[in-house]
């Protein structure tokens, strides 16, 4: 691919030096921090009701204050969440290039737009990637600072499989995303497509067809439904599309921003 | 001639609007070709299509002997360009946006880099983010872009847009020494006419998405009009006198005498003799030539003052 080491460098570039890195990494960190704070109320619930944490009608059913209950929190909150923060993150990264019109810069160089694309699409990945690491690295922080009874270490690596997998199936699904952002030129419309694709991944799911949606199928995924061949098939491909959507949308299309 | 631009028949429609509307033109290498036309003239778009970022209806455009087409690549290697408004990355510095375009352009210097800086006199700002940039300095930024890997061709888009005179004057000198000394070829377009006429070599004007006109500038010295303008003590009888003569006359709005026929632009000097003569002393006389921007207007048929 032409020049796809420096476009990649470029990318990497750009995102570095803004504060979109930092604003969702704070944005995801809300997670481990979010679970330690049940852990600490699920540790002692009397103690919480007394010093105000909860309100004395909280119905706790989350489980115990263990981790077990901490990670399956965690992978439940990144196959939910995940799909919002990694498809803001592509949003950002291709809908910039039309808020900030700079698009025209990219597009008659000797840099393939094809290597753009994909480079924009390895940082998206990348930066995915690194979120994740971060707020799992929080969570043992933080479970190791509460004082959680030790566990198995299978309960670790099962937890780390599941959620390396939800990871991937959710980065997949930021290609039509980034296409959203490409065609429709800024960061809104494919913010308004994520939403619409979340609430129709919850009435598939309501109706039981979840498994043949690919924005449901992380979530299904991560509350250990038995999914079938087809549904990561239906996710692989809809990243497959999104991608080459994405890349013949900057090849072919008229730009004209 | 040997072409660095040429477009045969060009068309672009978008819907039912007609925005280039067959246009065929040639650009001569280092040659300096304003492209003028009032706003939404097609001036942009045919840019566009030059630079391969929108696909033509119909015909074709070549750019250094290539034709324009998807994934052709090959010629950019050797173009500038600044399309619109010059925009940079608001968070990364001069420096950075510079540094970053360059990476994209494989097998330019690095020290091209610090080059351009120092020839757009941006060195000041070098390390300041590209958002807090002011107008001007956010234009040579576009420029310094356009132009820091020593393209055979730039294609500029209002290049002197923001700038203040002396950095308009500045960037005339640039572009002047890098089609004279560099044999740099130079397409841009401008509403800055005075500009220019001091700059261009040859000039296109495109009205309503159709190239009227292309010509040279001794062309244009020759198609453009030409009166003379005079008063005497006696305005009255200086215009009998004339008319006596065999001119014909008109009054200006400011009561002024102008006189159109050749014989009294080339001979001047007859004319006051006559006038000094007949006892009705000029007290202003001067050969009024049109300028470029009243030019452009009586082309497109547009008014003066009423352009935008």
């Amino acid at each position: 691919m032409n020049n796809l080491a420096q476009a990649t460098w470029v990318e990497f570039r750009k995102a570095c030096r803004s504060k979109m890195p930092l604003f969702t990494a704070l944005g995801f960190a809300m997670v481990p921090l979010g679970g330690g704070f049940f852990m600490i109320v699920l540790k002692d619930p009397d103690m919480a009701r007394r010093v105000g944490l909860i309100s004395t009608k909280a119905q706790l059913t989350m489980g115990a204050a263990d981790w077990p209950t901490y990670l399956r929190f965690l992978t439940m909150a990144i196959g939910a969440g995940g799909i919002i923060l990694f498809g803001l993150v592509a949003a950002w990264v291709f809908g910039r290039e039309y808020s900030d019109r700079t698009a025209k810069d990219l597009l008659a160089l000797p840099t393939s737009r094809s290597a753009i694309v994909l480079s924009k699409c390895v940082v998206i990945a990348v930066w995915s990637a690194a979120l994740t690491v971060v707020i799992c690295l929080i969570t043992l922080c933080v479970g190791a600072a509460l004082g959680l009874p030790p566990a198995a270490p299978q309960v670790f690596w099962q937890s780390g499989i599941t959620i390396m997998v939800a990871v991937c199936l959710t980065i997949s699904l930021t290609t039509p995303i980034a296409f959203a952002a490409s065609a429709w030129r800024g960061y809104l419309p494919p913010i308004a497509v994520m939403i619409l694709a979340m609430v129709v991944a919850q009435l598939t799911t309501a109706a039981g067809w979840g498994e043949y949606f690919p924005w449901a199928i992380p979530a299904l995924f991560v509350q250990g439904e038995k999914l079938g061949a087809i549904s990561y098939a239906i996710v692989v491909l809809t990243g497959i599309i999104g991608l080459a959507g994405t890349i013949l949308w900057w090849e072919l299309a008229d730009q004209t921003r | 001639m040997n072409t660095d631009i040429e477009t045969d028949n060009l068309v672009k429609r978008y819907g039912n609007v007609t925005a280039v509307d067959g246009v065929s033109l040639r650009v001569a290498k280092g040659e300096i070709y304003a492209f003028l036309g009032l706003n939404g003239a097609g001036k942009t778009t045919t840019i566009r299509l030059l630079l391969g970022m929108a696909k033509p209806t119909s015909g074709e455009a070549r750019v250094l002997g290539t034709r324009i087409r998807i994934g052709e690549r090959k010629q950019w290697d050797s173009v500038g360009y600044l399309v619109e408004t010059a925009d940079a990355y608001p968070e990364l510095t001069v420096r950075e946006n510079l540094e970053t375009m360059r990476r994209l352009r494989p097998g330019t210097a690095p020290q091209a880099v610090d080059r351009i800086i120092e020839r757009l006199d941006l060195g000041a700002f070098a390390d300041r983010r590209a958002g807090t940039l002011s107008h001007g300095n956010a234009q040579r930024l576009g420029l310094a872009k356009a132009l820091f890997h020593n393209p055979e061709l730039v294609i500029l888009d209002e290049p002197a847009s923001g700038l203040d005179p002396a950095g308009i004057v500045e960037i005339r000198n640039l572009l002047t020494e890098l089609a004279r000394d560099q044999g740099v070829t130079v397409f841009m377009s401008s509403h800055i006419l005075g500009e220019v006429s001091r700059l261009a070599h040859r000039i296109g004007i495109i009205h309503h998405g159709r190239l009227l006109q292309e010509l040279d500038m001794e062309e244009l010295d020759h198609n453009r009009r030409r009166r003379l303008l005079l008063r005497t003590t006696n305005d009255t009888a200086a215009r009998a006198l004339l008319v006596g003569m065999g001119f014909s006359t008109d009054i200006t709005s400011d009561g002024t005498i102008a006189v159109k026929d050749c014989m009294a632009i080339e001979r001047p000097d007859d004319i006051a003799t006559r006038l000094v003569n007949a006892g009705h002393a000029p007290t202003m006389l001067y050969v009024e030539e049109e300028n470029l921007e009243h030019y452009f207007l009586r082309l497109v048929g547009v008014e003066e003052g009423n352009a935008n």
